[in-house]
Order: C-alpha cells, then structure tokens, then sequence
C-alpha cells in the first residue's frame, strides 16, 4: 500500500514512516494539508493518514479535499488525533474520514485498520474498473445500435403505408421491432402489403427485415405476383436464419381497381375483411407454415384470390393485438378483437382511429406490452394512380439496320423476339417493346406465311387454329432457303421509326383487306385480326414492289398506351 | 417464360399465368393449362403482370379457349394487364367479351 502520512509533528512522522514500512508499507511523509494537496497527483496515496491540528490547512479542511482529488475511487482516510474528545472524533467522521485512531496506540491496532481498509479500497478500485468497463461496452452497443437503427431507417425508407387508403398501427416492446409491415404500389397500379412477425423481438429479429424489404420492394416495383414473393422470401430467409427463426408473414395484392385481393398467409392471425358495419364478410386464413422454415422444393406458394367492393376494408394484424392483455389480465383474443372492430366501425367514420385508441388505452393500464404490435387496415377503393410520363429524350443516333433472317435462325429461336428485346435497350424505344414487338410480330409472320409459306389465309377456316400452325410448322421445315430482310430505319429527332419487309418468296402477295379501312370486325372472330391491329398502331402500313415489300411506319410521340 | 396454372384451395379458381411472351408457341401448354377444369364450375383468371410481348395468335389462343370452355367454367377474367398490353386487347374489342380488370 501506498500511505501518505499528515503530520506537522516530526516525532509522529518518524515513528509512523518507521512502523508502516516494517510492515511492508510505502510511505510518503508531508507536514500539513496543503502539502498533503500538492503531492497527492504525484503519490496517488491508497490510504491517508491525517492528523487533526496542522498549520495552513487542518485535517478537518483537508479530508473533503482529498476525498475529492481521489475522484470514483474510495480514498480510506485515518485521522491520528492525540485529542480524545467525543466531539472532535465525531467530527472527523462527518468531514468524510473513515476511521480514527488516538495516539498512544498499540501498533497492532493500526496494522489491524490499514488491513481493514486496504480491502475496502481494493474493493472500490475493482468496482471502479469494471464500472468503467461496462461503460465502455454501453456506449459501444449504444453506437452500434444507432447505425443498425439507421440502416434499417434507410432500408424501410421506400416503405408505401402513408397512402391515403391504408392506416398502420405499430408499436415495439424495444427500439427494434420484430414485426415487419411493408407497403408499396406496383407498376400497374396495384397495392402490396407484407405482415410479418419474426420469432422473438428485439435487435436478433429486426435485422431479418433487410433481405425482406429489399426483395419485397424490388419484386413489388417489378409487379411481381403474391406467389412468386412468398417463395422468394422463404427462400431468402431460409438461407439467412438460424434453425430456430422464422417469420410468419402475410402478403397481400390489392388490384389497381381495387376489386380483387391476392392473398398468401403463413401463420398470422386470420386477416379480416370487413363492411362499413364491421362486420367479417371473408376470412383470410393461415394455410402455409411461416416462412424461413420449409425447403424449397416442398414450398406451397398457393395464393388465394378474394373479390371484394369498394366499400371493404382488409385489417390484418400480428398476434401481439390478440395477446393483448385486458385490466383482469385475460387476453383480449380473436373474439375480443372481432367484437372491438365491429364496434368501432359501427360508431362511423373513424374506426381505424377508435381501435387505436382502444388499443393505446390497454396498454397504457398495463404499462407495457409483452409482443410487438401491428395493425393494418387496408381500404379496397382504390383509384388506379396518374400515370405521370417520364419525357423520353430521343438522344440517340439514327440508324438503318438491315436484319437477314434465314431457316437457321427461324428454327433456332424467335428472330422478332430477339430484335424487339435488343432495340428495346434504347431508352427512346423502352416503352414501346409491346407495340412494336406487335407491328414486327404481325409483319414478319404475314411474309413468312404468305410469300414464303404459301399460306392462305382461308386455310385457317378450314384447318382450325391449332392445325393452321401445325401446317405452318410442317412447310417451314421443308423450305430450306427462303430468307426474310428486314430494314429499319430509326430517326431519333424526329421520333420515327420505320420497317421494310421482304422476302426471298415466290408470291407476291397482297391482301384485299390492307386496300380498304379495317372493317367493322366481328369481335368472335377468330382470324383477321392481326392486319386490323398493324393498321391501328402503325402511322402508315402499305404494300410496296408489288406485294414484295411491307412497309409499316410508326410514330414514336404518341404514347405507347 | 411460359405458362403456369394453380387451382385454389377450394377448387373455384384456376389461375394461369403467362410470363415472357404470348403467342402460338405456347398453343399448346396453353390449352392444357386450361384442360382438365373438372366439375366445380372454376373461375378461370389469366394473370398477364408478366406477359411482356403478345401479337394476334394469342388472341386467337384466348378465343379459342372461350370456346372451347363454354360453360364448364364461372368466367374468364384478364387481370394485371400492363398498360400497353391491355390497349391491344381494348383495341380488339376483348373488353366485350372478357372481363378484364
């Protein structure tokens, strides 16, 4: 121990210094309080012996000062005092000293007291480091908290459930939630939502929230089907969690009108739909096992669809809602649930906001809550949103791409696909792949049939549709050199685009139909209509070289839709 | 890229859905897509989110299998038809015959 020893006495000094280091002690030796002050940053004493009346600063004065200097570590202090009155010993204690010793004394009485406090203030020390330790160890987990916390802030920063037809309830027993609600509109204007709950809540949990969301607004952007997301989540999770996690998730497809729900539940409470009055028109139960948990192969994606009206409204929810725990501590349940909802919404318009509220005021009594909580009200009326048409720049180069096809490449995949996808790479043309994919679709087989097949259209009267193209499959073969040319003519600032047809073929043909307007078809018709659609998409479709060549124009400016 | 198909659970409903490309050389997945109804009476919902490209053949396809169909199903109903596909399918009067949504 290191013992610093207050005294102004010289006689005390020398025959304390003298006694402490026998026993093994080191000892630093000052002669008031003011002194003790100074060295002590030097010392770093571990136990401070102080004598009462000193010159400068007393033993009254000092002890508070040192105590302070020795900071969150326990400083023993001993006052050594030949003053024997009660007074004065009590003093020395409420000025912070811990023990006091009168002099004469026995050594083995102050052996037997350094002892004593030199534990006390091992004690202190040990605490202290581990103190400090543990903070260190907080602030850590708090700053990994916070970018974990901002991660998936920025993760869920697509999340879609501030539209105006859905309203969301969520509430976490920690700062993680490990119930999972998702929300993002589709490319053809319709809605999906995503219910999940993962086994246990906190950090663990949540941070299977990343993979999901990714995949969920990706496919969601992509108008992905409910099925597809349900088996790419498992699969995603599967890979990703442990054994014992999993995720009991609900996802669901509203149509752009709002009609029809595509629905896959895999362990989350039967999702509602209800009328204005509240009242369960239709039950979405669980029928799959959650996700995370069955291998790929043995997955059932089996979705349900559901038309509803637009005066529905589905509310999905977690089992926290059920589990919900009333004043006599029983649990709210399905029925309690079912009963609250159906009383809500008969009070009007704001249903959503009184089981809210009802909710609020359960937990609230009971000052906590044991699960994650989340619920979802999802309105079927839906207005399929504006679309708002991005401006395509034509900021490409002209071209005239003249495209040879011969049997090799008919036989070996589908040339018009193949154009159609490589010409769609240009931003300009993107949007139109359908149409023109159409025009190109609708020209080619019109030569190929025709001027190099032989085809006739009344063949597809007398043969049937399926037997026409069994024909069809059967010339093809045996024709060995016949080759379709086609030339395209791309003008990018004037936003048009153009295609000549032709062939090698022996006929030349040229339909009556393309001579006048397309005729007032009859919709039952089976054939014929393929000339009608070039004609009504195309700017201008005619027949050049004497039914050699077909050529079709289109206009770029007009939407593709 | 294809066809698939997928009763629900309680056999009312028989989805298939057509990814990639729609046109005669699916003719014949795509009627046995829709083969084997069974007695249920189904609703018969074609899902084209995925159906990128379609040219006058699959139209004929569809009429075909309204006919062939007649009454053993509830309906057929065109659904999640991109806007450019749908046009195509507006413009060919489908509408009139065809629930589409």
């Amino acid at each position: 121990m290191k013992i610093l020893v207050v005294d102004d006495q010289k006689a005390n000094q020398i025959m304390l210094e003298g006694l402490l280091t026998s026993i093994g002690h080191k000892v630093h030796c000052v002669d008031n309080g003011q002194q003790a002050l100074d060295v002590f940053a030097e010392v770093k004493p571990q136990i401070v012996l102080l004598d009462v009346m000193m010159p400068v600063l007393n033993g009254f004065e000092t002890a508070p000062l040192l105590k302070e200097l020795s900071g969150d570590v326990h400083l023993p202090i001993i006052f050594i005092t030949a003053l024997d009155a009660k007074d004065t010993l009590l003093r020395c204690l409420e000025v912070g000293g811990d023990d006091f010793l009168s002099i004469p004394f026995e050594p083995v009485v102050l052996q037997a007291k350094i002892n004593a406090h030199a534990r006390v203030r091992e004690l202190s020390y040990s605490l202290a480091q581990k103190n400090k330790t543990l903070k260190w160890h907080s602030n850590r987990m708090e700053r990994e908290q916070t970018i974990v916390r901002h991660m998936l802030h920025n993760a869920l920063s697509e999340n879609e459930l501030d539209k105006p037809y859905v309203k969301s309830f969520l509430r976490s027993v920690s700062t993680f939630n490990g119930d999972l609600c998702l929300g993002k509109e589709g490319p053809f204007g319709n809605y999906y939502l995503f219910v999940g709950d993962f086994t246990g809540h906190g950090l663990a949990p949540a941070t299977g929230t990343l993979p999901i969301a990714q995949a969920f607004f990706g496919m969601a952007e992509r108008g992905m089907s409910v099925s597809d997301m349900a088996t790419e989540f498992n699969l995603r999770l599967l890979k990703l969690l442990p054994d014992d996690m999993f995720c009991a998730a609900l996802i669901i497809e509203l149509s752009p009108g709002g009609e029809r729900l595509t629905c896959w539940n895999g362990g989350i409470p039967d999702a509602l739909v209800i009328n204005r009055h509240g009242q369960i028109e239709h039950r979405i139960p669980s029928r799959h096992m959650a996700l995370g948990i069955v291998p790929e192969e043995q997955f059932d994606s089996q979705v349900e669809h559901l038309f509803v009206r637009a005066d529905q409204t589905l509310i999905a929810f977690t089992d926290g809602v059920v589990e919900m725990q009333l004043a006599d501590d029983n649990m709210l349940g399905e029925r309690g649930f079912e009963k609250l909802l159906a009383d809500a919404w008969q009070q009007g318009e704001n249903g959503f906001a009184t089981v809210r509220d009802q909710l609020l005021a359960m937990m609230e009594a009971k000052q906590q809550i044991h699960d994650d909580v989340s619920l979802i009200a999802l309105q079927c009326q839906r207005q399929p949103p504006v679309r708002t048409e991005q401006p395509v720049v034509h900021n490409h180069l002209p071209f005239t791409l003249t495209v040879t096809i011969s049997k090799r490449e008919v036989m070996r995949l589908d040339p018009v696909q193949e154009l159609v996808d490589s010409l769609g790479k240009l931003d300009a043309l993107k949007s139109h792949k359908t149409t023109l994919y159409l025009l190109f679709a609708e020209c080619f087989n019109n030569i190929l049939d025709h001027n190099v097949l032989q085809m006739d259209s009344t063949m597809k009267d007398e043969l049937g549709f399926e037997r026409y193209y069994l024909e069809r499959q059967r010339r093809l073969e045996q024709n060995e050199h016949f080759c379709v040319e086609i030339v395209i003519h791309y003008l990018p600032e004037e936003e048009f685009i153009s295609f000549d047809i032709s062939s090698n073929g022996l006929a030349p043909y040229s339909p009556k139909a393309s001579t006048g307007k397309a005729s007032e078809s009859n919709e039952e018709a089976l054939f014929g209509r393929g000339l009608q659609l070039i004609e009504t998409f195309a700017g201008k479709v005619e027949w050049r070289a004497e039914g050699q060549v077909l050529h079709v124009e289109y206009d770029l400016s007009r939407p593709p839709f | 890229m294809g066809v698939t198909r997928e009763f629900s659970a309680d056999q009312k409903q028989l989805v298939i859905a057509i990814k990639g490309k729609f046109d005669f050389s699916l003719v014949q997945e795509f009627r046995q897509a829709y083969s084997h109804v069974g007695e249920t009476q189904p609703l018969i919902i074609i899902d084209l989110r995925e159906t990128e490209y379609l040219d006058s053949s699959a139209l004929g396809m569809l009429l075909n299998m309204r006919k062939s169909l007649g009454n053993s199903v509830r309906g057929i109903q065109l659904i999640n038809a991109r806007p450019e596909v749908k046009r195509i399918l507006d413009i060919s009067r489908f509408d009139k015959i065809f629930t589409i949504s």
